[in-house]
C-alpha cells in the first residue's frame, strides 16, 4: 500500500435540480464530484471524511487502447443508514479495490456522486479525498539482513564436542546487555576543570598544580577571577 | 508544677499511668521515627544477615550524629550504602548514590560553596567499589584510568553516579564472563580451546558494533547475531570435528579479552 495519495483535482461539486437552479429554493439531494487525475493510476483505496452524505456511487473513467468509457464500481453505498439520523455522519471511509464491481485500472477521471434524500440537512458532501495508487512490486523498503536469517538453518549442525549453545548465548546476551546499560548510563557529564575557580578558593599547591599541568592561563583571566584576592595572585606569577 | 503532675499520677491508675509515660517517653526520643527508617532499610535491601545489617545501620547513624569524623570514615560509610542495592534496583540505587554523595561532599574541610566530590575520594569509592565487586587490581586498572579523575578536582553528581553504575556494572560482566568462560571450556579442569574463545569473543563484539539507529531496531538486530542458532553456527564453523589438540587460551586471558571489550565503551572522563 503506498503511503502517499495520488495528486489531483477535485472539482467543486455541482448540483443536480429539476427547474431553473436559481429560482428554485428547494435543497438539492445529489452532488457530483469530479475528480481528474495527473496520470493513469490503477487504484488501490479511495479514503474520504463524510459530511451528512447518504449514498455513495463512484463511476470511473477508465482510458483504454483509443476510447475512454465510463464505467461505475460502487452502486449505492450506503454512508449512513438513517439518513435522518446522525450516525455515520461524519465517520472516515476507505473504500478498497476489492470492494469495487470492476478492476479499477488506468483511471484517468473519478466521479462521486452523493446523495442525501432528507430534508434534514441544510448541506452534506464529502471531504479530504485521498486516492491510493497500488504498490509497485519493488518497493524501497528492504527487509533487513539480519531478519532473513532468523529461521533456523535446515540441517542440524553437527555439535559433537562443542559447547552447549544456548548457555554460551545466555551468557554473552547478559554481557550484552549489561555493556548497553553502561552505554546508555553515560551522560555528557564533565568535570569541568575550571569549576572551582571560584573568588580566591584554591590553595597556592592546587595553583601550582594547574600550572605544572602544562595548562596555560593567562594572567589576565586570573586577575579577573581572583579580583578580590590579589595577594593570591604574587604566588602564581 | 512537677510535684502537681506526679500527684496526679499516682492517684490514677497505675497500670494506664505507666503505659502513658512509656508512650510519651517513645515520642520525645522520636525512637518510632528512627526504627521506621530502619525497617524501611532493611527491607528495601533485603540483606542475608538483617541483625548484622541493623547493627552496622545504627552504627553509621550514631557516627554520622558525631559530625564528621575521618575521611576515611565517610568513604566506607559511603560504600555501605552503596552495597545496599544492586545496580538492577533503579530507583533504590539511585537514591543510595545520592546519598553516598552527600555524605562525600560533606566530609573533610569545609568547603566554601563548592559544591562535588573531592577528587581523591571519589577515585578511593571506586578503587573499593571494585575491590568489593570481586575485581582484581589489574583487571580493575585499565577502567578506573578511564573514569577516575585528579585529587584537585571536583566531581559533579552525574559524573559520580556515572562512576559508580559503571564499576558495579562492571563487577557483574567479568563475573559473567567468568561463567561464559566455564560454559566455553565445557571440561571443567581443561582450558578452552583458543578458536572456540576467539569466535565466541568476536559474536559478541558483533553485537556491541551495531550500526546506530533507532533503540529498538538496534536491540533487535543485536540480539538476532547472539541468539543460540548463530553462536551454535559460529562455533561450529572454527571447530569442525572434534580436534582436541588446538592452543588453549586461559580463564585471565580470556577476562582480559572481554573486560578489554567493555573497557573500550566506556566513555573518558574529561
Amino acid at each position: 500500500m503506498s503511503a502517499e495519495a495520488v495528486s489531483c483535482t477535485i472539482k467543486s461539486p455541482v448540483a443536480l435540480q429539476i427547474g431553473d437552479a436559481v429560482s428554485d429554493s428547494s435543497r438539492p439531494g445529489v452532488y457530483i464530484t469530479d475528480i481528474t487525475l495527473a496520470e493513469p493510476v490503477n487504484i488501490q483505496e479511495i479514503s474520504f471524511k463524510n459530511y451528512y452524505t447518504a449514498y455513495l456511487t463512484v463511476r470511473l473513467q477508465q482510458r483504454e487502447e483509443s476510447s475512454a468509457k465510463w464505467v461505475t464500481c460502487l452502486r449505492n453505498y450506503c454512508l449512513m443508514d438513517n439518513p435522518h439520523a446522525e450516525a455515520g455522519s461524519h465517520d472516515y471511509f476507505s473504500i478498497y479495490r476489492q470492494q469495487m464491481l470492476t478492476e479499477p485500472d488506468n483511471v484517468t477521471t473519478v466521479r462521486l456522486i452523493l446523495r442525501q434524500p432528507s430534508s434534514e440537512w441544510l448541506n452534506f458532501s464529502i471531504e479530504e479525498i485521498n486516492i491510493y495508487s497500488c504498490a509497485k512490486e519493488d518497493s524501497e523498503r528492504d527487509v533487513p539482513a539480519w531478519l532473513s536469517t532468523l529461521t533456523p538453518v535446515e540441517e542440524p549442525l553437527d555439535l559433537n564436542g562443542l559447547p552447549d549453545p544456548e548457555t554460551v548465548s545466555s551468557s554473552i546476551q547478559q554481557m550484552w546487555a549489561l555493556t548497553e546499560i553502561m552505554q546508555a548510563s553515560q551522560t555528557a557529564a564533565s568535570i569541568g576543570r575550571f569549576d572551582r575557580l571560584a573568588r580566591g578558593q584554591l590553595s597556592i599547591t592546587e595553583k601550582q598544580n594547574i600550572i605544572l599541568n602544562g595548562i596555560l592561563i593567562e594572567t589576565e583571566l586570573l586577575r579577573d577571577l581572583y579580583s578580590t584576592d590579589r595577594e593570591d595572585l604574587s604566588g602564581l606569577c | 508544677m512537677a510535684e502537681k503532675r506526679r500527684a496526679g499520677a499516682v492517684m490514677s491508675d497505675s497500670a494506664s499511668a505507666k503505659c502513658e509515660s512509656d508512650r510519651e517517653f517513645l515520642s520525645q526520643a522520636g525512637v518510632s521515627a528512627l526504627l521506621r527508617a530502619a525497617l524501611l532499610k532493611l527491607v528495601e535491601s533485603r540483606p542475608e544477615d538483617p541483625v548484622g545489617f541493623l547493627a552496622e545501620h545504627f552504627a553509621h547513624l550514631s557516627s554520622e550524629a558525631d559530625d564528621g569524623g575521618s575521611e576515611h570514615q565517610a568513604v566506607s560509610r559511603a560504600l555501605w550504602h552503596l552495597s545496599l542495592a544492586h545496580h538492577s534496583q533503579r530507583s533504590a540505587f539511585n537514591s543510595n548514590i545520592r546519598v553516598a554523595y552527600e555524605l562525600l561532599t560533606q566530609c573533610g574541610r569545609r568547603q566554601r560553596g563548592v559544591g562535588g566530590v573531592r577528587g581523591r575520594l571519589y577515585t578511593e569509592t571506586l578503587q573499593c567499589l571494585c575491590s568489593e565487586g570481586g575485581l582484581s587490581g589489574t583487571t580493575a586498572a585499565p577502567l578506573l584510568r578511564r573514569i577516575q579523575c585528579h585529587d584537585f578536582e571536583s566531581v559533579p553528581f552525574e559524573l559520580f553516579r556515572q562512576g559508580v553504575l559503571t564499576c558495579s556494572v562492571f563487577a557483574d560482566y567479568i563475573r559473567k564472563s567468568q561463567c561464559l568462560y566455564a560454559a566455553v571450556a565445557s571440561v571443567p579442569d581443561r582450558p578452552a580451546e583458543r578458536t572456540l574463545c576467539q569466535a565466541v569473543l568476536a559474536t559478541l563484539l558483533e553485537a556491541l558494533e551495531t550500526a546506530d539507529g533507532a533503540d529498538v531496531a538496534r536491540y533487535l538486530e543485536a540480539s538476532a547475531k547472539i541468539s543460540p542458532a548463530k553462536v551454535a553456527q559460529a562455533m561450529a564453523e572454527v571447530h569442525p570435528g572434534k580436534q582436541q589438540d588446538g592452543p588453549t587460551m586461559d580463564a585471565q586471558e580470556f577476562e582480559d579479552a572481554a573486560a578489554a571489550l567493555f573497557i573500550a565503551r566506556v566513555r573518558m572522563v574529561t
